[in-house]
């Protein structure tokens, strides 16, 4: 049962990068890459906080890390920059419950802004969700680019000897 | 080499890395190629570049100089051809391509059709209703949310088509697909918030967002800082579209 959910959580992920990926234009041959790379990256990070209990912003950034890593692999396969293959992948971490929830309790604290007890209780809300949305995308972007310091040399020639042009 | 040749290389140059820059690729990328360009023709290669504008010169070995100031054009972000025109800088390096053959490269490769919208709009969709089942909802929120995305993106589409400003693209689009979501309140569907929630998510500027960062890393802090910015006032306007409705049916909702 644990199985599937990882794989269920996967493949769902794996839809949603290639369906945001399509919104940017990327080459058809990279497609693949960001579907693998964003269910890897997905069910790692499934795994870290349902299994590990490790918060959503430190399972972010394994998991953004995880796919900049593998976006260096998967890139000098198809002939395609990190970026292409890693942006998409990134999507289906997007905290947006917590967006949505903080964008809420915005317009809910200014409705109550003549109730001290409810207001502060919304106010509370918008930043405290504020605040894990805010660090899980800036964690899933340093994660997502730290590999390129690493692998300088390589992330800078992926698409050397292409033969797609 | 003549005037004439650093005027033509310049000029390629400048229209080569406005297109890159227009299509939404990180800066360090777009000065690494221009520069491996101005290698394979034997000359060296200045950038300096804004959010809107960018600046090269051009200096070849005897000392003969160039310079451009290009405005940079609002492409839809294109991954096709960061790759493509990367690809070419590398080929034009390696194989000493001349500066003909590198420009008909770059304007078949500019002209190449873009995948078609009606295969995003529904693939956007799928995509946004599997975001909904990542995030817990059932068979019948993923299916409100594959409805009020297509509606909501086909408004987006629309709307850039006939030019509107993209503030209000995003403000209008947020609203409308955010609109068609609370429909599941009505319906009665216990994850009703999760659905309102997915429903704006496709307009997210991921892109802006993570090429900030990598500008930002890579010293370009200025232009990185613009991305971050640009991308920042669209979150604010997806917000904005998705209030207006949460002020129509905040009651449902606590």
């Amino acid at each position: 049962m644990i199985a599937v959910d990882i794989l269920s959580d996967g493949f769902f992920a794996a839809i949603a990068a290639m369906g945001f990926g399509s919104i940017s234009d990327p080459p058809l041959r990279a497609f693949p890459y960001i579907a693998l790379l964003a269910a890897i990256g997905h069910a790692t990070r499934y795994c870290l906080m349902n299994f590990l209990g490790v918060d959503i912003a430190t399972a972010s950034l394994v998991a953004a890390f995880i796919i900049g890593t593998g976006s260096v692999w998967c890139g000098k396969k198809v002939f395609c920059p990190m970026t292409v293959l890693y942006i998409p992948a990134l999507l289906p971490m997007i905290p947006g419950t917590y967006a949505y929830k903080t964008v809420f309790s915005l317009i809910m604290f200014l409705q109550n802004i003549s109730s001290p007890t409810q207001g502060s209780e919304y106010l509370q809300a918008m930043i405290f969700n504020g605040a894990v949305s805010f660090s899980v995308i800036f964690m899933l972007a340093v994660g997502a680019t730290f590999p390129v310091f690493l692998l300088r040399e390589r992330a800078n020639s992926m698409t050397r000897g292409s033969r797609f042009i | 080499m003549g005037q004439e040749r650093i005027g033509d290389i310049a000029d390629f140059i400048s229209r080569y890395l406005s297109y890159m820059l227009g299509a939404g690729v990180h800066t360090s990328r777009v000065v690494r190629n221009s520069k491996r360009i101005g290698e394979a023709l034997g000359v060296d290669v200045c950038v300096h570049t804004s959010q809107k504008t960018a600046m090269l010169t051009v200096r070849d070995s005897s000392g003969t100089i160039d310079t451009r100031v290009v405005d940079i054009p609002a492409f839809p972000i294109s991954f096709e051809w960061n790759a493509d025109l990367s690809a070419l800088s590398w080929a034009a390096y390696d194989r000493k391509m001349s500066l003909e053959e590198i420009r008909s490269r770059f304007d078949s490769m500019v002209s190449k059709p873009k995948i078609n919208p009606f295969f995003v709009l529904f693939m956007v969709s799928l995509a946004n209703a599997s975001f909904c089942r990542l995030f817990g909802g059932g068979l019948w929120a993923m299916m409100i949310v594959f409805t009020s995305t297509m509606v909501g993106f086909y408004t987006r589409q629309h709307l850039t088509k006939c030019k509107v400003n993209h503030y209000i693209v995003f403000i209008v689009s947020a609203f409308v697909a955010s609109l068609c979501a609370s429909s599941a309140l009505s319906l009665g569907i216990d994850s009703a918030e999760i659905v309102l929630a997915t429903s704006v998510l496709y307009l997210v500027p991921g892109v802006p967002l993570i090429n900030g960062v990598i500008d930002i890393t890579d010293g370009h802090i200025q232009i990185g800082i613009s991305r971050l910015v640009n991308a920042f006032l669209l979150i604010v306007c997806i917000a904005i579209g998705l209030s207006a409705t949460l002020i129509m049916v905040k009651n449902s909702l606590l």
